[in-house]
């Protein structure tokens, strides 16, 4: 789960690309899928998501992420055709309408879902915010909350499992629950976890006190994000990934 | 010059002040140890002296405290910041980046240190903390004594004039804590960096800091140079700080041959003592 996200170095094209144009063109994709209604045009897309996970030089963790979604979207697949009624029937409750929509809503799904863990995996956080706050002027708060967020993750997930073994060795079957009986289990540990993290909260903020997060600006980062021809191409690409939505 | 004058906090909605009737001075260039058992206000100090009490932790506050000329009550959190360093306690609460070379830039950037001496400072403090290789690594791989160093590091690099560290080598093994005292010794001698560190390990303190302070339930037991310190043995260890070895060998032949000799803090002066003796 944290490898997942865990960031991957690189040189690759993706790598070089401005962190605001990657973001760019994970939403054109978005736009792009939602905007589309032709079944081709969406496979398309998907061939474009997996040819962005191997230009970036993950092609082995494009295919997890893939898989994992697929496996989600076989279930959703069987629900929709289930449930939609309208349409001529083609076997059993099952009309081609609902195969179609059923189709496209799944292929959206993972369309939209794909870019953003690629791109999240060839994109350090520290980058992503910082480009966010000097490009897109977003407040720098923000961009520190998320950035926060997604330091502690490793380590409350660590303090869970910390906390977990704690238990079991004290006699409590985690392993032998499954689904919600688990859920039932895990549940009552939130409260100490939450508890302990919002004090170590307070202390972070008081660390980045006392390190001048009020001295901050927009220009006070080191790194710099300028774009390049490489952003504009990506750009170009995102225009007509769009453009062919709409016309196609 | 660090002055604390009669210092008396209690935190809010605490009954029970955490400091009474502080009052120390370290002066420029000073390297002072704080001891003493827990919850005996030792990291209250700290938060007084870095200015995060007041600013940050609310409370009742009586007395006085001055960094370098300035009072902490008056002068802005940002303003004596920028004098201060402060290393916490809790490793993982001070730690904001996900990434070790972004912790490093962290002070630095909101300090507004030149452009071109960013990398010359950030190279600086890992290699001087011995933590070079770490500069790629992402904090959540790293082991409770690497995260500490990367804590001390991205403190090192801002250079202040005063520099606070509260409990520094609690993850750390042996080597590596004599390992960041000695840096601690190298800038408090070659830059004039004025040091004031909380630590357990009282060898440490007595191979490395000038002034000793010994807290207990919020008031200052003892205080002074190191070695007359140490001569309070027995109290000390009432209150739970063990003396080195050497100082209770040096305190035990002079009880026995009942003529005062000097408190030894290092195995060499002890063996010169004896060596002395015997002859
Ligand atoms: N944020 C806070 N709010 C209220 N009370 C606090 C706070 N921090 C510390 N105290 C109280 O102040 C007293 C001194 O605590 P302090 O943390 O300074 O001790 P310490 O000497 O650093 O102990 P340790 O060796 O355990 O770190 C304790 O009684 C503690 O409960
Ligand atoms: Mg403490």
């Amino acid at each position: 789960m944290t490898d997942l996200f865990r960031y991957v170095p690189g040189n690759s094209v993706i790598h070089r690309l401005n962190p605001v144009t990657r973001l760019l063109v994970t939403i054109a994709v978005c736009v792009a899928a939602f905007v589309s209604g032709n079944l081709y045009y969406l496979a398309g897309l998907l061939a474009v998501d997996l040819l962005i996970g191997f230009i970036a030089g993950i092609p082995g963790k494009t295919l997890t992420i893939f898989k994992g979604l697929l496996k989600i979207a076989l279930f959703l697949f069987v629900l929709q055709i289930l449930l939609v009624r309208r349409g001529t029937p083609v076997l059993w409750i099952i009309t081609d309408e609902g195969l179609l929509t059923a189709a496209k809503v799944v292929l959206r799904l993972v369309i939209v879902c794909m870019p953003l863990a690629l791109i999240l995996s060839v994109t350090k956080v520290s980058d992503l915010t910082n480009s966010l706050v000097q490009v897109l002027h977003v407040p720098y708060q923000y961009a520190f909350t998320l950035s926060t967020a997604i330091r502690f993750i490793p380590q409350f997930l660590e303090e869970m499992s910390m906390i977990m073994e704690a238990q079991t060795a004290r006699g409590v079957a985690f392993d032998k629950a499954r689904g919600l009986k688990k859920f039932s289990m895990i549940l009552p540990l939130c409260a100490p976890l939450l508890i302990s993290s919002l004090r170590r909260t307070d202390q972070t903020a008081a660390a980045a006190a006392v390190r001048g997060f009020s001295l901050r600006t927009r220009r006070s980062g080191y790194k710099q994000y300028p774009f390049t021809l490489l952003d504009l191409a990506a750009a170009l690409c995102s225009a007509l990934l769009i453009a062919g939505a709409i016309l196609l | 010059m660090i002055e604390v004058k009669d210092l008396t906090f209690t935190y809010k909605d605490e009954k029970k002040p955490a400091l009474q009737n502080i009052s120390l001075t370290v002066p420029d260039g000073g390297f002072l140890g704080v001891i003493g058992p827990a919850g005996a206000g030792k990291t209250t100090l700290i938060r007084a002296v870095s200015g995060m009490i007041p600013h940050l932790f609310p409370g009742d506050f009586y007395g006085s405290v001055s960094v370098n000329g300035l009072d902490t009550f008056e002068t802005s959190l940002p303003e004596i910041s920028r004098l201060v360093g402060t290393v916490f306690q809790d490793v993982d609460s001070q730690i904001i980046s996900p990434m070790v070379e972004d912790e490093l830039l962290y002070g630095l950037e909101n300090f507004g240190i030149p452009r071109e001496e960013i990398p010359v400072r950030m190279e600086e403090a890992l290699r001087k903390v011995g933590i070079a290789d770490l500069r790629d690594r992402t904090i959540g791989s790293l082991s409770g004594g690497q995260r500490q160093k990367v804590a001390i590091a991205s403190i090192v690099a801002l250079r202040p004039q005063v520099l606070l560290l509260d409990e520094p080598t609690g993850e750390l093994d042996p080597q590596s804590s004599r390992q960041v005292f000695s840096l601690l010794k190298e800038l408090n001698e070659e830059q004039g960096t004025t040091v004031i560190v909380i630590e357990q390990k009282i060898m440490l303190l007595c191979e490395f800091s000038a002034q000793l302070a010994v807290l207990n339930q919020g008031r200052i037991a003892w205080q002074g140079d190191t070695r007359s310190v140490l001569l309070h043995a027995e109290e000390l260890l009432a209150l739970g700080v063990n003396c080195p070895r050497v100082t209770t060998l040096s305190r035990i032949l002079s009880a026995r041959l009942g003529e005062e000799q000097p408190v030894c803090t290092r195995p060499e002066e002890a063996e010169a003592m004896i060596r002395r003796l015997i002859r």
